[in-house]
């Protein structure tokens, strides 16, 4: 079963490849996106409501926060020091968790799956992807990464089972990404993309070695040992990519 | 004269110290010793014309980083070149001990300059166990630009409208 959902500014496409009665199928869809409209009405930092606005306007106190906002906070903070603070929720200023929000609701929705019986299955939010078991023809999912420069071409073709494919970059969105050492816009890097255990840390490590720029090759190449494989393409058009990284061509 | 060829020496050790410890950090992963910079067994029994110390004419002292036995000191047979004070011929400091192994500097002198200078540096045992764990760097390659039939695209997050020109909803479209 294929559905794609527009939600969290973007769409969430949900893949389930297990050999299951449409309807249990169609029921284990609507329980993520119910989940992913759930997630984006409490951490949205455009609606007024939110809990993360109202945290923002201090109307409420961070030990007075959710269990679940607690621990995006935590993740955050402890992703800030992970990453020599070059991963930052208030690198724009107000706390903006939503670059590790993202990859983490994914992370339980793929979870839900699972506790509802599909071991099978893909979830692409916007560009960010975890996947698990196998893709209806009983092959790895074949996961590709967008060409930096060419929209509708592919510069890398993945084959993962039980992975996070996550891909930073300044060609969608333009200058979104920002060094906090020099308050600029990120310079160096076009794309990375992490792939590893969890899509909300792969996202994170993306998005902080775009902002590091070059400095973030020799940086990635540390995550390698943790089970984070990397590939990259410079500004201007070198590509560099990890030893372990799960090509499928 | 002697006492500055030796003072040569000293100072040259002092700085393979630094230098042989950089070094092994820097190629942690290879197992022996990198050729040396000059050949100073060669150089001085080829090239020198008025060759060499005692120390260089033995047959066992062709491998300076091998032999730590001679002595600066032995060189003193040869005359003085150049008017520097520092005597022609091949020059071996003592052995120093350091936490990281042992390190010997040997320097060539020919008209009364310092023409060579090489210094054997720890290549196993301690030295090997403080270097850190080689670290695999990313590997530069072509980028590539493919076609192939995926089941979905990473890349930089789209906003819902670029959505729709995007190659994952063309997938989307094709497999709902």
């Amino acid at each position: 079963m294929h559905h794609a959902e527009h939600v969290m500014g973007t769409v969430v496409s949900i893949d389930l490849a297990d050999e299951l009665p449409p309807e249990k199928l169609r029921a284990m869809v609507d329980d993520v996106c119910g989940w992913l409209h759930e997630v984006d009405r409490r951490f949205s930092t455009y609606r007024e409501d939110s809990e993360v606005s109202k945290l923002r306007r201090r109307e409420i106190d961070p030990a007075d926060c959710s269990t679940d906002m607690r621990h995006v906070l935590e993740a955050c903070a402890d992703l800030w020091r992970e990453t020599d603070g070059y991963f930052d929720a208030y690198a724009a200023g107000p706390l903006d968790p939503s670059g590790y929000v993202k990859g983490w609701s994914v992370e339980i929705a793929s979870a839900r799956l699972v506790e509802a019986g599909s071991m099978n299955h893909c979830v692409n939010a916007g560009g960010d992807i975890r996947a698990r078991g196998r893709c209806a023809t009983g092959a790895p999912w074949r996961v590709g990464i967008r060409h930096p420069w060419e929209a509708d071409k592919l510069s890398w073709v993945l084959a993962v089972s039980d992975q996070a494919v996550a891909t930073s970059g300044t060609y969608e969105r333009g200058d979104h990404v920002f060094n906090p050492r020099t308050g600029g816009p990120a310079r160096g890097l076009r794309s990375v993309t992490v792939v590893g255990p969890d899509l909300a840390l792969a996202d994170a490590y993306a998005t902080a070695a775009l902002a590091m720029g070059e400095a973030g090759i020799a940086w990635l190449s540390k995550l390698a040992a943790n089970g984070y494989d990397s590939a990259l393409v410079t500004d201007d058009g070198r590509a560099f990519s990890s030893a372990g990284l799960p090509a499928a061509v | 004269m002697r006492r500055s060829t030796a003072a040569a020496v000293g100072t040259l050790t002092g700085a393979a110290l630094i230098v042989g410890v950089r070094l092994s950090v820097s190629a942690p992963v290879v197992p022996s010793a990198a050729p040396p910079a000059v050949d100073l067994a060669n150089s001085g029994q080829n090239d020198d014309p008025e060759p060499a110390g005692s120390a260089n004419k033995k047959p066992s002292s062709k491998k300076p980083a091998a032999k730590p036995t001679e002595n600066a000191d032995e060189a003193d047979a040869s005359g003085e070149a150049g008017g520097s004070g520092l005597k022609n011929g091949i020059f071996k400091g003592s052995a120093a001990k350091n936490p990281y192994g042992t390190i010997q500097v040997s320097i060539k002198i020919s008209g009364g300059k310092i023409t060579a200078a090489d210094a054997t540096y720890p290549v196993t045992g301690d030295s090997a166990t403080i270097n850190p764990p080689a670290i695999a760097s990313l590997k530069q390659s072509t980028l590539k630009v493919q076609s192939a039939e995926v089941d979905a695209v990473s890349g930089a997050t789209f906003t819902s409208e670029s959505y729709v020109k995007s190659l994952q909803a063309a997938i989307d479209e094709a497999t709902a």
